[in-house]
């Protein structure tokens, strides 16, 4: 089956628009702040264009260098990613040093957990031919499976303790969440039928394709100014803060 | 297939729960315009009578067993009410000293920097809290004492008075809050 012109635009498009994305960051300085985040935006759009001139030369998606150039490109994606939910993670935490240590600890349980849980279930799997052959697709999902749960990890630990986010995290953050839950259902749907099919790939290059917008609009949009001050609380509360006002100063 | 559909769900709840944060910043930008209608009153005094470990044995002492287990789940239930609302109180007050810390005057902002830190030990402190009183209430004999609950409530109200008294230094503490 012949890829459709909107398989095509898909893969093009979010591509083309990363540029867009390395361009906000490097006008907004935003590479000190995520230089990971940038790094793959690079990365992405370089990987891209290798793979386009391997397409346009061998004229096949299943040619074993467009494989091989795939695979690798995906693999270091993927160790980016993994990069980039810390960094959002390290900006997320860096003014709040009664939690930092706190969240750094919980953050690297969280991988490990998340890691035997991935291990646990790709040894549902079983092994054999089969297995061996499901390896690729398993090793996705866990990857999909650990990258999720991180960052809702990341979403609840911050929700809990009310922190606020800068607009640029939230909107890495906010695509990257969108992302990994996609992934993880796509990469769980094909271990389980063992095979791609063009509507899964459709649906996740589609997702990809919003993930990059959510990403140009957050980065697009001027940072929030988030400067409030304390005007008016509760009558019934001020009686006791009058209270214990009182009683600080009689001390 | 099972692992499939199952992961598949939590996929979408965590979707669903990428997309809701959205909708959560506009709701917590409505809390801090209007934070006085979302700050519940906290009688620390009833809360600190409730998890008194002194009051509890003279309620055992003086009570019949039943009775006793009965108003002990009642008065931990209350404090688990009193724990959820301070926890909430120091939601918001965490956002508001949080814009406070970019403060160019050096006071105010190390009086918001203590009032977030403050909040965020209190909300810690009740994450541990309510597991507890919860326990309580099934094992009504346990001991369960969440002082640091409020002292640190009573250090964070210090604390947002300071920080309205740095903010509005000539209208006097009622007029600042």
């Amino acid at each position: 089956m012949h890829p459709s012109l909107l398989f095509y635009y898909l893969w093009i498009a979010p591509h083309i628009l990363l540029g867009v994305i390395l361009l906000l960051m490097i006008r907004r300085r935003l590479y000190k702040q995520f230089p990971i985040f940038l790094l793959y935006s690079a990365f992405e759009f370089f990987q891209f264009s290798v793979l386009l001139a391997v397409f346009i030369h061998t004229g096949s998606f299943s040619d074993e260098r467009y494989r091989g150039a795939f695979a690798l490109g995906t693999a270091i994606s993927t160790a980016l990613r993994f990069g980039i939910i810390y960094e959002i993670f390290a900006e997320v935490f860096r003014n709040y040093n009664a939690l930092s240590e706190l969240a750094k600890v919980l953050f690297r349980w969280a991988t490990i957990v998340l890691l035997l849980i991935g291990v646990a279930l790709a040894g549902a799997h079983g092994s054999g031919a089969d297995g061996f052959l499901l390896v690729v697709p398993i090793l996705d999902r866990t990857v999909s499976l650990m990258q999720c749960g991180l960052l809702m990890f990341l979403f609840l630990f911050s929700r809990y303790f009310a922190l606020s986010w800068r607009n640029y995290a939230f909107g890495i953050a906010l695509g990257f969440g969108i992302l990994a839950s996609s992934e993880l259902a796509n990469s769980a749907i094909r271990s389980q039928l063992g095979t791609g099919s063009y509507l899964l790939d459709n649906l996740g290059m589609a997702t990809y394709h919003c993930c990059v917008l959510i990403w140009i609009f957050y980065l697009a949009a001027p940072e929030r100014s988030t400067h409030r001050t304390i005007k008016k609380l509760p009558a019934n509360d001020l009686e006791v803060w009058n209270e214990e006002l009182q009683r600080l100063l009689q001390q | 297939m099972t692992i499939t559909l199952i992961l598949v769900a939590l996929a979408f709840v965590a979707l669903g729960f990428s997309v809701r944060l959205t909708k959560g910043r506009a709701l917590t930008a409505e809390v801090l315009e209007n934070p006085t209608d979302h700050i519940r009153a906290v009688d620390l005094e009833a809360f600190q009578n409730l998890v008194d470990p002194g009051e509890e044995e003279y309620l055992r002492v003086n009570l019949p067993p039943a009775q006793f287990r009965r108003i002990q789940r009642e008065r931990l239930r209350a404090a688990v009410e009193y724990v959820s609302c301070a926890a909430q109180n120091a939601a918001i007050l965490l956002r508001l000293a949080d814009a406070g810390r970019r403060s160019p005057d050096p006071a105010t902002a190390e009086a918001a920097e203590k009032l977030v830190n403050n909040a965020i030990r209190l909300r810690l402190y009740a994450i541990q809290a309510i597991p507890r009183l919860y326990l309580g209430m099934i094992l009504p004999g346990a001991r369960i004492s969440p002082v640091r609950i409020a002292e640190s409530y009573e250090q964070m109200t210090r604390l947002v008075v300071l920080l309205g008294c740095l903010q509005y230094p000539t209208r006097g503490v009622s007029a600042a809050l």
